[in-house]
Formats: C-alpha cells, sequence, structure tokens
C-alpha cells in the first residue's frame, strides 16, 4: 500500500488487516483556497467543479479522534475524485 | 538390511559418451541451459584442483582453468538409469531410486530368493547391473551408502547390526558424506567451520544446540548420524509409453509447435494407453550442437485432451536451448481413465464452485496465500470508507 494511513482511520490494527484493506487513504497533493479550503488542483489536475463537501467528526471520545473535511471534486478531465484534508495532523488525502 | 548402490559420476559419465579420455582430466558437467550457473559432476582430476560439483561456474573455472566443460544429457542419463534401475528390478528388488547413480532397496525379501545369505544377494545385484558399481549394506539408508562409498569396485561393505552398530561405523567418518543426500548437502562446510570433522562429533551434539544452528536439516543430519534414517520408498513399476519424431532440420515456431502436436496424437492413440489420462509427461530433445535437453511437464490436472496438452507443452518448446534433431514425449505417470460420464441431476452450480475452488487452490499454488481474496463488509455503513470492508482469503 502507498502512502500512509491519515488520522488512524480504520481503526483495524493487525498489519494483516492493514494490508488488505479497501479504500485507504492515499496521500495526494492539493492546493487549496486559503479562504475557504476548497481544492483548486488535485494531483496536478486543475478542479472543474465541486459536488459535495462533508465533514467527518469521529472518535472524538478516544484518545485517536478523527476529523476530516472531504471534498467530492470534478478535475478539468472529468475524473470524479473524493480527497479529505486532515484537520487534527494535516495533509490531504484521495480515497477513490 | 537396506542395500544401496552407488556410480559415482554416473551423469557425468554418459554425458561423455565415447570421450572416455576426458574422464582422467578436469572435466565437469557444464551448468544446463536456463539453470543456475553451478557445474554438475566433476572429474576425480578436477576434484584434486578442489573443484566439487555443484560449485558456481566461476569459481570452479577460477581453481582450474583448464577444466573440461560437458554439454549436460539429461535425457540420455535418465535412459541409462531407467536401464538401470529395470535390471536391479530384474533380481525381485523393490528399488528406491535417491538420484541417477544412487539407488536402494531393501535385502530383506531377496534373502532367501538368491541362496540365503546377503552376499549372494549383492551378487546378483552386481551381476544384474553388468555395469561397475559400489555396493554397500547396513542397518539404514544412510549408513548403506556411507558403506557403498568405501566399497570396492568388486568388494562390497556390509556393516551388521542395528542401529547401535550404524553409529558405531559412522562415528569416525567425515561429514562430508552428508552431500550425498538433498537435504543435508549444504551443511559439510559450515560443520567443519566449527571444527565439525566426523558423523560421531556430530551425533554427540546436543540436539537442541544442532536445531538452532543449522534447523531441520541440521537435525536430519544428527538423524542419520546417529544411525537413523526414514523408511525407503520403492517406485512404482514403470511403465514406458513413449513417441519419438526425428526433425528433418531445425525447426522453431509453428513448425515446431506442429511437431509437438504430432506427438502429442501419436501418444494418445497408443493403445497402451489404455484410455487412461496423463498427469505428467516428459520432453525431451536431441540437440543439433550435441546434448540433450529434458524437462519435465505435471499437468494440473489428469489431461487425455490433445489441445490442453499442446497449451501446457507449447511454452516448454521455448525454453530449448539450441535447435533440435530429435523431438520426444514419454510418459511419466498415468492418471486414471478418460470419462466424460454425466450427471444424473444437473449440479451445474456445485460443478462451478467446485471449478472455481480448484482455480483458487491453483492461484494459491503458484501465487501463495494472498492469491485469492473476497470483500468482507466488516461495517457497511461507516462514514470513514476504509472501516467499511477488507479483503480476506477467499474460503
Amino acid at each position: 500500500m502507498r502512502g500512509r494511513s491519515a488520522g488512524g482511520g480504520a481503526g483495524l490494527t493487525s498489519a494483516a488487516v492493514r494490508r488488505h484493506r479497501l479504500a485507504a487513504p492515499r496521500r495526494a497533493r492539493v492546493r487549496a483556497d486559503e479562504r475557504d479550503g476548497r481544492p483548486l488542483l488535485v494531483d496536478g489536475r486543475e478542479v472543474d467543479a465541486v459536488r459535495e463537501s462533508w465533514l467527518v467528526e469521529d472518535r472524538w471520545w478516544s484518545e485517536r479522534p478523527l476529523r476530516r473535511r472531504y471534498w467530492e471534486v470534478v478535475t478539468t478531465c472529468g475524473r470524479n475524485v473524493v480527497v479529505f484534508h486532515d484537520l487534527r495532523e494535516g495533509g490531504w488525502f484521495r480515497q477513490r | 538390511m537396506v542395500v544401496c548402490v552407488l556410480i559415482p559420476r554416473f551423469q557425468l559419465t554418459v554425458a561423455v559418451g565415447d570421450r572416455e579420455e576426458l574422464l582422467g582430466s578436469p572435466a565437469a558437467l557444464a551448468p544446463e541451459p536456463g539453470r543456475e550457473a553451478r557445474i554438475g559432476e566433476v572429474s576425480l582430476a578436477a576434484e584434486a584442483f578442489g573443484v566439487r560439483a555443484g560449485m558456481p561456474l566461476g569459481e570452479a573455472l577460477s581453481r582450474c582453468p583448464q577444466l573440461t566443460l560437458v554439454p549436460p544429457d539429461p535425457a540420455g542419463v535418465a535412459d541409462a538409469w531407467e536401464r538401470l534401475l529395470v535390471r536391479l528390478e530384474s533380481i525381485g528388488a523393490a528399488v528406491a531410486p535417491e538420484r541417477p547413480g544412487l539407488a536402494s532397496f531393501a535385502a530383506q525379501g531377496l534373502v532367501r530368493l538368491h541362496g540365503g545369505t546377503l552376499e549372494r544377494v549383492l551378487a546378483a545385484a552386481r551381476t544384474a547391473l553388468r555395469h561397475p558399481a559400489r555396493i554397500g549394506a547396513g542397518p539404514s539408508r544412510f549408513c548403506a551408502l556411507a558403506a557403498a562409498t568405501r566399497a570396492r569396485a568388486r568388494r562390497p561393505q556390509i556393516v551388521l547390526g542395528d542401529e547401535r552398530a550404524a553409529r558405531d561405523y559412522l562415528a569416525p567418518l567425515p561429514v562430508a558424506l552428508l552431500r550425498g543426500r538433498d537435504e543435508t548437502a549444504a551443511l559439510p562446510e559450515a560443520l567443519a567451520r566449527l571444527g565439525v570433522e566426523t558423523l560421531g562429533e556430530l551425533a554427540a551434539l546436543p540436539r537442541s544446540d544442532v536445531a538452532d544452528r543449522f534447523g531441520a536439516p541440521g537435525l536430519l543430519a544428527r538423524e542419520l548420524a546417529q544411525g537413523r534414517d526414514g523408511s525407503l520408498r520403492p517406485r512404482e513399476a514403470p511403465e514406458r509409453l513413449e513417441e519419438e519424431l526425428e526433425l528433418p532440420e531445425a525447426l522453431s515456431g509453428a513448425q515446431l509447435d506442429r511437431a509437438l502436436g504430432l506427438l502429442v496424437d501419436r501418444l494418445l492413440a497408443r493403445h497402451e494407453r489404455r484410455g487412461r489420462t496423463l498427469r505428467a509427461v516428459v520432453l525431451a530433445a536431441t540437440l543439433v550442437e550435441g546434448g540433450t535437453w529434458r524437462e519435465q511437464v505435471p499437468f494440473r490436472e489428469a489431461l487425455s485432451d490433445p489441445t490442453r496438452m499442446r497449451l501446457a507443452l507449447a511454452p516448454r518448446l521455448a525454453l530449448l536451448p539450441a535447435p533440435a534433431e530429435r523431438l520426444r514425449l514419454a510418459v511419466v505417470r498415468f492418471g486414471p481413465a478418460a470419462s466424460d460420464q454425466r450427471s444424473l441431476l444437473d449440479e451445474a452450480a456445485a460443478e462451478r464452485r467446485e471449478r472455481l475452488r480448484e482455480g483458487v487452490r491453483q492461484a494459491r499454488a503458484a501465487a501463495g496465500p494472498d492469491a485469492a481474496l473476497r470483500v468482507l463488509a466488516v461495517d457497511p455503513d461507516s462514514r470513514v470508507p476504509e472501516r467499511r470492508a477488507v479483503l480476506t482469503p477467499f474460503e
């Protein structure tokens, strides 16, 4: 698996399970708008439109809380991409 | 009592053929094409230069620059070895071949057949072989092998007694004898570096120490040195079925494929097959440049379908190291009789499942346990995508 997992998202700890996890986050190169955090460029592709955005907050009661701002965007090449910004540890990841 | 028949440098002798003078000079079997660059059996003169079988080619040539490399003849070796095994079996022995040039058999059942003494059994074996061989007998396979290596060409060496006698006999012998077994062939050098020179010293080492340092091969070597060994596994009575085709010119590509197709058709048409499927075959070729090439091909399932056999065999032809002047296809093992019975009930789904299982088994055998996985929904409603599903073994 390339890249590292973000925000301890899976909660599944064994090495074998990590290796076999589906839809694991992969690090992405994203340039975002400084005012509202909207992605402008994802992995070198310009963002044409933002389809949806949502916030995921989970495990806030534990020592490894998870806070992500998800963006579903369409790039200029027509690809539908889901990326998120890890609001705790920073960094952008794609997840589709 | 186990009898061991040892023909030193058997593969080299066969490969040399009529050029027997080569055996008196430094000579070694060249590495087989497409295999690891290690030499095969070596002549006595080459051994004097410190060259040993299994040594990397570069090292062998640097130790003995005048070393003559003899092209290997695997098909010729297999044929010659088969002839000798059949001769041994002709005295009633259930022969367990270890490798070309080394075979063992149990003597118990043969003593009364051949005059009531072990010596007569050994004499019968020697007469049947019609080939110079060293013969040894002992309570275990390894002890018999050790006795054979110390026997003279016309005087067999016999170790009478039980496990203790074997241990006593083996005790002063060098650990280099362990090279005679594939599983322990790599140990003698490491043992010598640690100062363990004889089998007696190895047998006296604590079991746990040997296990720590050498693992399973070490434990086996210690067992052997203590006079214990596994039981013999005699081969089943062989059934020879083969087809050969002389190629008018050096063929390649589609023409060679057609020649293979012809061989397959001929083999399947032989009445000796009696409707049985084939589980493994040997594809062999005599090369234009000299030497032979041989490849054993086990089928994933027993076959009698010429199209599938061609599909399985054709890629092997690409491994031919040089143009061939003769192509041969021989059966190694038969499968059950071919049948295409329809089931009483329509069991298409069960058949599909069984095929899928077989496919999964084959994929795992080829690519490891992770080759076939399925998606398991762990928490399908989770808002965090990576928590929803994992991959898990197919079954």
